[in-house]
């Protein structure tokens, strides 16, 4: 019989326990029956299935958890923290990852999500509103694809469907609230 | 009955025909709504992949605006979004740590008894279907629709308080009293795409495409959805979806509101409804409703 003493056992639960702190959610109590990754819209688009994503941060793995597109292909559609029979809010924990990865500027296959949060936040904070054609033309500017959606936009602008213009509201207070939320995590 | 009314970004924009609609239906039915003062945006998917206190501060801060618009105890979301990010938002604030942060972020105080419904919820729980049958000037003849009802409308039910969370019903007994024809479908409440839209289109396209080809399989002749982003999606890229995957889409989108208002006897302009992309003008005159 073999003898494995404790030392040659390595997890590492530092990812897991941050997540944890953060979000609420133990990743522990999965224990995978595969119901998250068998009602994803999502996971023939991801290199990992979200069971699979649970494993990697049960076992530390941060590479594998945080620079995959796993977690930037996830809708945010809750389907798979609603059948959970764990009850794990794994939307919640995926959200916790990309803001991780997003506050630590970790170098990962963001598929533009960063971009697009940060333009959307952005234009929240100065706006107070959204603005749809400012969003998708800036979006468009920074992928270096101008003409994406073009036509469609042209579209949508006949019908009377966008806005040329931004509707400024309270930007002032919107800009105070972003800036009272920084002073309060750091 | 008077209720609060946080349209939210969309409404202003992309989806202007699920607003007009929603107030003309309103009207006939005897709801007042209130639109909040000086609402902002919700911060919708962005807020919560980036950043977790304004993903809460954001829908508190309009919950606050509620409260500050009048004495409301209620308000109505039409956006499926809008209604998950402020009944999510209240959900996290029974954490009394985080109320506190929150709070000092909103510079206001946090109202703990407003209730957030989303528009379907007004129209099939509070007003209730027999209401709505009283008020049909002209049936829509036996139309077979797919009701759809997306994510977020009832996921995650300890959110939404939803009991039927895969198989809803609420939107198909409504389009039954105004004499459609509800079709049994799988795709109910599979997502699609919508905070993809701009970022992943590939992925919209690819799962909006399933939603189409699996109503059109169930025989249903338009479709029925209560949120700008799935209408976006499913009415605005099937040109789109024709063109990538050589299929000749050309199913009809409704808000529920419009066809509620299309059997309430509204003229089809009044309630914005060729504002749509996939032309709906062809079919509502083989059906006589225009």
């Amino acid at each position: 019989m073999k003898i494995i003493g404790d030392k040659q056992i390595k997890i590492d639960t530092a990812l897991a326990k941050e997540i944890a702190e953060r979000s609420g959610e133990n990743v522990f109590l999965c224990y995978q029956c595969k119901k998250c990754a068998s009602g994803c819209p999502s996971r023939e688009f991801m290199t990992s299935t979200p069971t699979q994503l649970m494993r990697y941060v049960q076992l530390g793995m941060i590479d594998e958890a945080m620079k995959q597109n796993t977690i930037w292909y996830c809708l945010s559609c809750e389907t798979c923290s609603t059948r959970c029979p764990q009850d794990i809010d794994i939307a919640h924990v995926v959200d916790t990852i990309r803001i991780m990865v997003q506050e630590k500027k970790i170098k990962a296959d963001t598929k533009n999500s960063r971009l697009f949060n940060w333009l959307w936040m952005t234009i929240l904070r100065y706006m107070g509103r959204m603005y749809e054609i400012g969003l998708t033309g800036a979006l468009n500017l920074f992928t270096g694809k101008p003409f994406k959606d073009m036509s469609l936009g042209m579209k949508m602008i006949k019908k009377g469907k966008l806005k040329l213009f931004p509707s400024f509201k309270k930007p002032l207070e919107t800009k105070k609230m972003f800036d009272r939320a920084k002073r309060l995590s750091k | 009955m008077k209720i609060a009314y946080y349209p939210g970004c969309s409404l202003h924009s992309t989806g202007v025909e699920y607003d007009i609609s929603t107030r003309k239906v309103c009207d006939v039915l005897g709801i007042e709504l209130t639109e909040v003062k000086d609402w902002i945006c919700c911060g919708s998917s962005p807020a919560h992949q980036c950043d977790e206190l304004m993903s809460v501060a954001l829908p508190a801060k309009n919950l606050a605006l509620v409260a500050q618009t009048g004495d409301f105890k209620e308000v109505c979301a039409p956006c499926a979004s809008c209604y998950s990010r402020l009944k999510g938002a209240q959900y996290k604030l029974a954490d009394e740590n985080l109320k506190k942060d929150v709070e000092q972020v909103i510079g206001t105080k946090y109202p703990e008894d407003i209730t957030v419904l989303h528009m379907l919820d007004v129209i099939a729980k509070k007003i209730g279907v027999e209401a709505i049958e009283e008020k049909v000037q002209r049936s829509l003849g036996g139309m077979k629709i797919a009701s759809y009802y997306g994510c977020l409308m009832t996921r995650p039910p300890k959110i939404t308080g939803k009991d039927s969370y895969e198989n809803p019903t609420d939107m198909d007994s409504v389009l039954e009293v105004l004499g459609a024809e509800p079709v049994d479908w799988n795709l109910k409440t599979f997502c699609c795409g919508a905070s993809f839209a701009l970022t992943q289109t590939d992925v919209v396209l690819e799962l909006t495409k399933k939603i189409l080809a699996d109503a059109e399989a169930s025989g249903a002749e338009a479709i029925s959805v209560g949120c700008p982003l799935c209408h976006a999606n499913l009415d605005g890229r099937q040109q789109q979806i024709n063109e990538k995957f050589n299929t000749d889409f050309n199913i009809p989108i409704f808000y529920f509101t419009e066809l509620m208002g299309l059997a309430f006897g509204i003229g089809a302009k009044e309630l914005g409804v060729f504002k749509h992309l996939t032309e709906v003008e062809d079919f509502l005159k083989e059906r006589a409703l225009l």
